[in-house]
């Protein structure tokens, strides 16, 4: 009887501790591996299919932003004659068309993306910090900007994932672009500061889609060996 | 002579100035003709790229531009300082500019403007700003194919299939594509959308057999805009499902009204013995096993066995059965039919089929038409407690009771042979041992069972008689039933009977009552036997029948009335109980004012039943209710 109850006591604190364990985490983000899993093998499908769709959420958020600060802000002003070669993450050598993309490395092309996304961490963090208090901005724009600085979080640990499942050992000091545009966002005059926006809008749209655009080529091409 | 020289040169300077001003008319007239004038500002209307790998830009020419321009397309792109002009003026038809995959870079912005040039001028269009990335349109999906197919359940559906168009790279992802697809009848106002996701097939149910569909089929890549809807194909829904479909309700229809049909001659043929077999009808009253002819005939053994007394004393389940009360009759020609008259060993249940009416205190025995055709039988009524000399001494000294039943006192005349047969059994009856003080044992008979008791005990151990209640019964000893001719108990009996059944209580003494089944009679209650013997009765709570309880006892639990004495050995005299209100008294007797001193030692000797020690309960004050169990397994 007394090693039977224990047995039983030991698999309910067991259990307990598992699902105190899953639930801890937040419910958006279920984890693909348990933490403290050394060896987790989620596959690598399944690692791109995430990935992709996170980053195409990502993307719709940043379009729809765009369009609507453009919309309510940018009419008339101009700021796309001013908007040219004005990203800073201009400077990361990027493929530009399909050929350039379909011929370089996976590898390579992982790192690109890791690097942008990098890069986009510390202007994510203060785009919501500069909205939130420009008192003009409607709900939407900063709903949409505090989502999309979660979802790169994410999307960076995925990615990072993938790397080490793709090619672990090839890590690469962490490479990224500094952007120096923050105090741009805090100008007292206000077509200044707008046009900060609409310049990190518009960077961010981009970069979004040069993100999803290289995670689904990677995803074809490894997964289903270019027969998507 | 310089007057001619002076007329020469007027003339001559009036001719140069009217040729230059006819000059200058003619060079005017002629620009005028041809419509020379700086051109318009072209404007750049739209940019489209439907594989994100080329884009074709085209504009329009100015208002007032005319054919003669000539428009060229120049370009610059972000981080270039370089401008370049339109490399295909031609593949985009008139007015558009081609940019082919060498000159086409994603994710940056080109800075486009056309010029219009002609003789008189040129003019240039406002810059143009667009990202490829953005403005992707494919083609419709190619190859749109309709067929009618059945599935596993024989159900039919169109099956859309098509593919995407030509020039999406879909496969190395460089795009992905959604479809969505819109169907109508061909005569219908409106389409029917539905979304088919990335996938190139698509399949529609519930189509109408017999029309006409009209599909279509449209695309948009990931970021980018709806294609236009491909061209119409159309199918024709074949209607053989619609045959199917009538067939079946038919042969439903069909199947239905001969079901109906069915039923309709089944109730008519057997309706009546179809309610009859919902519809109990109701029994009218009847006792089982009567047969009046056997009654004619004079049978009694015959009749009174058909009736069914049989099974003395009852041992059926019926755990309420298992008081034996005992049934006083109140009809006045009606005599109490005690149901040891049937087979005295069986201790059957009586019948409960007997009318309720009339027959209250009646044994199963009993009906009027017995009672009267025989009155000359024996009867071995309840008087019989009457009947028997309480002669006999006790067995237990020291109680109040005292009489015996003397069963050669009693005589049966007749022929009825159970009588005699309880007679002989009267001396063969045990002896109830008694363990206490309380002489009396306390039990529970019907009225039949009294009697049978009365027939064949030797002590006189009361027994109140009640519904459901065991009283202590108190029996007068001046009860003397001994010798006494039946006929004449019968009479008495029955003036008893007009009393008792207000709440006569009869003493019986015996151990072992046999139990009769339960009527709807009423019985009296014994409440005890005093140590004359008095039968003490309590009255009956509820509305009596008879005369006597009027003013009924409002004290509900009483329902006995205590006899004091008999009067001319056979009549009973009930007593008045202190604790009701009014007393049941017989109407022939004397009314007896209640004798509380008698009444109050019988509450106080309600006690004296006896019990065998450990089974039952001994209970002071109060009516005692025993349970008579316990005195047939102490009999044993």
């Amino acid at each position: 009887m007394c090693p039977k109850g224990s047995s039983v006591k030991g698999s309910l604190l067991l259990l307990l501790l598992m699902s105190s364990q899953l639930l801890s985490r937040s419910v958006e983000s279920l984890p693909i591996c348990p933490s403290g899993a050394v060896n987790c093998q989620v596959s690598l499908s399944d690692l791109f299919d995430r990935a992709v769709m996170l980053s195409h959420y990502i993307h719709s958020l940043s379009s729809e932003m765009f369009n609507e600060f453009d919309e309510r802000y940018a009419q008339g002003r101009g700021f796309i004659t001013k908007a040219i070669n004005s990203c800073h993450t201009s400077s990361l050598s990027t493929p530009e068309d399909k050929e350039q993309a379909q011929q370089i490395r996976h590898e390579d092309l992982l790192n690109l993306v890791l690097r942008v996304l990098r890069s986009w961490n510390e202007p994510l963090y203060h785009l919501v910090t500069e909205v939130r208090s420009m008192q003009e901005a409607p709900d939407t724009i900063l709903l949409k900007a505090m989502e999309i600085e979660e979802q790169n979080k994410r999307l960076l640990e995925g990615m990072e994932k993938i790397v080490g499942q793709v090619h672990p050992g090839d890590r690469e000091n962490e490479v990224y672009s500094v952007w120096s545009g923050l105090p741009s966002l805090q100008m007292a005059d206000e077509d200044t500061r707008l046009f900060a926006f609409y310049n990190l809008l518009h960077c961010l749209r981009r970069d979004s889609h040069k993100i999803d655009n290289y995670l689904k080529l990677l995803k074809c091409r490894l997964i289903h060996d270019s027969n998507c | 002579m310089p007057f001619l020289l002076k007329e020469k040169e007027a003339n001559m300077k009036e001719n140069v100035t009217s040729t230059t001003i006819f000059l200058l008319l003619l060079f005017l007239n002629t620009n005028l003709l041809n419509g020379q004038s700086a051109p318009g500002k072209p404007k750049i209307e739209k940019c489209r790229s439907p594989e994100k790998e080329t884009f074709t830009c085209w504009w329009k020419p100015g208002s007032d531009g005319g054919t003669a321009a000539n428009y060229t397309l120049f370009y610059r792109k972000e981080g270039e300082s370089l401008t370049h002009e339109c490399p295909d003026y031609k593949t985009g038809g008139p007015y558009s500019c081609y940019f082919n995959k060498k000159h086409t870079s994603i994710w940056m912005i080109y800075i486009i403007w056309v010029n219009a040039t002609n003789q008189m001028g040129r003019s240039m269009s406002e810059p143009h700003y667009v990202d490829v990335t953005y403005i992707v349109e494919p083609d419709p999906p190619l190859n749109l194919t309709l067929e009618v197919k059945q599935s596993e359940d024989r159900k039919s559906y169109l099956l859309l299939k098509w593919s995407p168009p030509a020039l999406v790279d879909v496969r190395s992802g460089w795009l992905t594509l959604q479809y969505e697809l819109r169907l109508k009848p061909e005569k219908a106002p409106e389409w029917e959308t539905h979304f088919a996701g990335q996938q190139t097939q698509f399949k529609i149910f519930s189509l109408y057999p017999g029309q006409k569909y009209l599909v279509e089929v449209r695309c948009k890549p990931d970021h980018g805009s709806w294609s236009q809807w491909s061209p119409e194909n159309s199918i024709v829904i074949p209607s053989d499902i619609k045959m199917k479909d009538t067939t079946v309700w038919i042969f439903v229809a069909i199947l239905s009204s001969v079901v109906c049909l069915i039923m309709v001659w089944t109730m008519a043929l057997k309706g009546y013995s179809m309610i009859t077999c919902l519809l109990p009808p109701v029994p009218g009253p009847k006792i089982k096993g009567f047969d009046t002819h056997l009654l004619e005939k004079g049978k009694s053994e015959e009749l009174l066995s058909a009736l069914g007394c049989q099974g003395f004393p009852p041992t059926s389940d019926r755990e309420d059965l298992l008081v034996e009360y005992l049934e006083v009759d109140d009809s006045e020609d009606q005599q109490l039919m005690p149901t040891y008259e049937k087979d005295h060993p069986s201790q059957g249940r009586k019948p409960t089929q007997l009318d309720p009416d009339n027959d209250s205190g009646r044994g199963s025995c009993d009906s009027p038409s017995l009672l009267s055709e025989k009155c000359e039988e024996p009867r071995i009524p309840a008087p019989t407690f009457t009947i028997p000399e309480v002669n006999e001494k006790p067995d237990d000294p020291g109680t109040n009771v005292t009489h015996n039943w003397d069963p050669q006192g009693i005589n049966f005349k007749g022929k009825n042979p159970y009588f005699n047969a309880l007679g002989s059994k009267s001396s063969t009856w045990p002896i109830p041992q008694q363990s206490s003080n309380h002489s009396l044992r306390c039990s529970y008979h019907n009225i039949a069972d009294i009697c049978k008791v009365a027939l064949g005990t030797v002590n006189g151990p009361t027994v109140s008689l009640g519904k459901e209640e065991n009283h202590a019964l108190n029996y007068p000893t001046t009860i003397d039933t001994g010798g006494e001719e039946t006929t004449d108990k019968q009479n008495e009996l029955g003036h008893f009977h007009s009393n008792v059944d207000q709440g006569t209580t009869w003493l019986l003494p015996n151990e072992k009552m046999p139990f009769m089944s339960p009527r709807p009679m009423d019985y009296v209650e014994i409440h005890k036997v005093n140590k004359d013997g008095a039968l003490s009765l309590l009255p009956k709570q509820k509305e009596s029948n008879g005369n006597t309880e009027q003013a009924s006892a409002p004290d509900s639990s009483k329902e006995y009335a205590k006899v004091s004495r008999v009067m001319d050995n056979n009549i009973l005299v009930l007593m008045q109980d202190p604790r009701a209100q009014t007393r049941v008294i017989f109407e022939e007797s004397a009314k007896e004012s209640p004798q509380p001193l008698q009444h109050n030692q019988a509450e106080k000797n309600l006690s004296y039943c006896t019990f065998p020690p450990g089974d039952c309960r001994l209970q002071t004050g109060g009516l005692d209710y025993l349970d008579p169990t316990c005195f047939i397994h102490s009999f044993n």
